[in-house]
């Protein structure tokens, strides 16, 4: 009994269908029986904000794969018996980097007796940094063989145009906010400090531009934002006052008038900065403070209720709407209008 | 009479901040659960030092130590809600039920909480 068993880590990339393909296509005839592991690593564990749509996105990629093995293998062949296996893999770890992958897809081959990998040419599980060493290398030295499949890369080079521009901007932007701070740091009308603070500001551009900036910027958009959040900070920072004597009064009173709750909050802002900056915006605020953040669905702790209702208003939402999305963007209802407010137990995280 | 005032300017900072702090710490004594205690210890951040560094800030005056102290307080406030939040979501995730009056809602229905939500 001839069984072939055959490792597909998939990520969403232009060349993932040809590399299936491939992988049907390579395996030798006379196997018996055919095993395919197609599995995504994910980068993040599943607590993470996002981390439920992540996992979504992955096994409608790995439902997808599933059905194109069995259109390439009744194409081929009608022996063998094909077996499909999947998995999302890393949902309880961190991965960082091509060796935590490798080691998750060597325990992963170990455990199910795979012999051979094959590997996308383009894939690219989350975010990597580019100075770190290429899956490949950490494939070779965990010891796992595997197999580059030969793709055709479609219009390969009006990508690099179209990646120049962006990466152009990127670089721009963060050469000149590292600068920028050197100077602010040091003294900008001292020579050896402009040389200096060039020479830094090139090192960080080069190596963390892409890790800084994770979507694409927009020449107009960005600056714009940048101004906009100048205006909310003096906002915030009255917001925070405001908070502060509230929560004061409350703490010095003999009585302690406090009715802590948990609420949950839909927040409408973008996954990623916008909801970054409200969440750590309402945790700011004294007398609200964000428990869990899972995708928009807040989990606040209140401590009086005026704080509550502050948040159930959405003031802070809207005034975080503004910043990414200009002044038609902080026209919506309050959470409370749309209902997107609750009081739930403290049992209930 | 400007120097004066600059003085005293430093001094009523200091002093809240002062306040603002101690508010604080007696807050982290007083409030029940661990989950009101990180509301509170945010406060020592944003207020308290906030002052702090203003009147530094002031006494130091147009210095580019003055910048040293805005760029302090900025990062201050960056990493005290991730620090608070990392607190109570580390509490969350070990199992600690956080004390709510809803008991105390149940048998008296209370004015100021109004049952809204799924409205």
């Amino acid at each position: 009994m001839a069984a072939e068993r055959v490792l597909i880590p998939l990520s969403d990339t232009v060349t993932v269908r040809q590399t299936v393909g491939y992988a049907v296509q390579s395996c030798p005839g006379e196997a018996e029986t055919l095993e395919f592991h197609l599995v995504v690593a994910l980068p993040h564990d599943m607590e993470m904000p996002e981390g439920q749509s992540l996992t979504a996105d992955a096994e409608k990629l790995l439902s997808k794969a599933e059905s194109w093995v069995r259109e390439d293998a009744s194409a081929g062949s009608t022996t063998t018996t094909i077996d499909i296996e999947t998995a999302v893999l890393g949902e309880d770890e961190y991965l960082f980097g091509p060796r935590d992958y490798a080691r998750t897809f060597d325990s992963y081959a170990a455990k199910h007796d795979i012999d051979r990998l094959v590997l996308d040419p383009e894939y690219q599980p989350g975010t990597t940094a580019q100075m770190l060493q290429p899956l490949e290398r950490e494939l070779e030295s965990v010891g796992l063989a595997y197999d580059e499949a030969p793709v055709e890369r479609p219009a390969r080079h009006e990508r690099l145009v179209g990646d120049g521009t962006e990466r152009f901007d990127k670089m721009f932007a963060m050469f000149w906010i590292s600068y920028g701070f050197y100077l602010v740091l040091g003294d900008p009308t001292y020579w050896f400090d402009l040389v200096t603070g060039a020479a830094v500001a090139g090192i960080v551009t080069v190596s963390l531009a892409h890790v800084t900036f994770t979507f694409p910027l927009d020449r107009i958009g960005s600056p714009i934002r940048t101004l906009r959040f100048g205006l909310y900070v003096p906002y915030l920072l009255f917001e925070i006052v405001k908070a502060n004597l509230a929560i004061s009064l409350v703490i010095l009173r003999p009585s302690m008038p406090i009715r802590p709750t948990m609420t949950r909050v839909n927040a409408r802002v973008r996954s990623g900065l916008p909801l970054l900056a409200l969440a750590n915006s309402i945790t700011l605020t004294p007398g609200t403070l964000t428990v869990r953040a899972d995708d928009q669905r807040l989990i606040i702790h209140t401590l009086i209720p005026t704080a509550r209702e502050d948040l159930f208003e959405g003031s802070l939402e809207r005034a975080v709407r503004f910043v990414f999305h200009g002044r038609k963007g902080a026209r919506i209802p309050t959470p409370e209008e749309r209902g997107d407010t609750e009081i739930i137990g403290g049992d209930e995280l | 009479m400007i120097e004066q005032l600059r003085f005293w300017g430093i001094v009523v900072l200091l002093v809240f901040g002062l306040f603002f702090t101690f508010v604080s710490a007696v807050g982290v004594i007083r409030l029940p659960d661990i989950y009101a205690r990180a509301h509170t210890a945010s406060q020592t951040d944003t207020l308290g030092a906030g002052l702090a560094l203003a009147a530094v800030a002031l006494a130091l005056g147009w210095d580019s130590m003055t910048i040293y102290a805005v760029l302090l307080l900025f990062f201050v406030f960056i990493t005290n809600p991730t620090a608070a939040h990392a607190i109570a979501r580390s509490a969350a995730e070990s199992g600690i039920v956080p004390l709510t009056d809803e008991t105390e809602v149940d048998v008296e229905p209370d004015p100021s909480t109004p049952d809204e939500g799924e409205s």
